[in-house]
């Protein structure tokens, strides 16, 4: 008398499990990841410890560390600026600029650009810092 | 007997819906996602507020100090460069005198975006609700 051992269907399950753990991580990736623009230079953002949420959306104003300009990935040159801003309020009147400016950029290339948007009606305009943790004190 | 003659209609077997193709797809998603995105832990600091803009307005009831910020980032005030410790303590003692002291912040144009912010922040964190930076315009 031969006995045939039960073939066991393992492979389904383990399927299941699968696509449960992409599943989790693709939704994950997806929730977590922002799509923005990124500067085609190197810009580390200056840190601080009092910055505020910054929510999506608006237009990114990059600028290097030797004052070289980018608005939304692509290099610009200075005299592009206005109708770009100019452009772009016309689009969106509640538009907000944010200045992504390199920590060690100097500030003649910086405040200058703060200046020109307001003085075009860019009603908000803000500056773009990589949060610093600090410890609580005793 | 009547059992016996009951023909059984055979059992459609419903189509089967293979999961390799979602699967593949799912991870090409997943790697997509994975590679692509970029992970920034990012703050703001407002330069320009709507409400600033139409409310801009002298200080009459409050004590007004003129921060300068040298080339080489340090506060000066009244000449004397400032350590980042003596100027959060003096802001601080300002700002407990007086509410609403305000802090004018004069910066180089030689002096960098870090200096600035870190200057800002001590401000902040001694408590000055009232900070304006000013930009002098180049002459035409």
């Amino acid at each position: 008398m031969k006995l045939n051992r039960p073939t066991r269907n393992t492979q389904s399950e383990t399927m299941i499990a699968l696509i449960d753990v992409v599943f989790f991580l693709l939704v994950f990736f997806m929730l977590i990841g922002r799509m923005d623009a990124t500067a085609p230079f190197e810009v580390s953002p200056p840190l601080a410890s009092s910055g505020q949420d910054m929510p999506a959306g608006g237009a990114t104003l990059a600028v290097a560390q030797d004052g070289s300009l980018a608005m939304d990935s692509v290099s610009i040159e200075r005299s592009e600026l206005e109708g770009l801003i100019t452009g772009a309020l016309a689009a969106d009147r509640d538009l907000r600029l944010q200045i992504n400016a390199h920590r060690d950029a100097e500030l003649r290339h910086v405040l200058p650009l703060v200046g020109l948007a307001e003085t075009l009606g860019v009603g908000d305009v803000v500056l773009v810092v990589t949060p610093e943790t600090r410890q609580a004190g005793p | 007997m009547a059992n016996e003659l009951a023909l059984r209609r055979a059992r459609r077997t419903g189509p089967l819906i293979s999961l390799v193709p979602m699967i593949d797809v799912m991870l090409i998603l997943l790697v997509f996602f994975m590679v692509t995105s970029t992970y920034l832990n990012l703050d703001m600091i407002p330069a320009v507020k709507q409400q600033d803009r139409a409310g801009r307005q002298q200080n009459p009831n409050g004590e007004t100090v003129l921060i300068r910020l040298a080339a080489d980032g340090a506060p000066v005030l009244n000449g004397k460069p400032l350590a980042p410790e003596a100027f959060a303590t003096l802001l601080r003692e300002r700002v407990k005198a007086n509410p609403l002291t305000q802090v004018l912040l004069l910066p180089s144009g030689a002096a960098t975006t870090q200096s600035l912010i870190s200057v800002m922040d001590i401000a902040t964190r001694a408590g000055v609700e009232r900070l304006q930076v000013i930009r002098l315009e180049a002459r035409p």
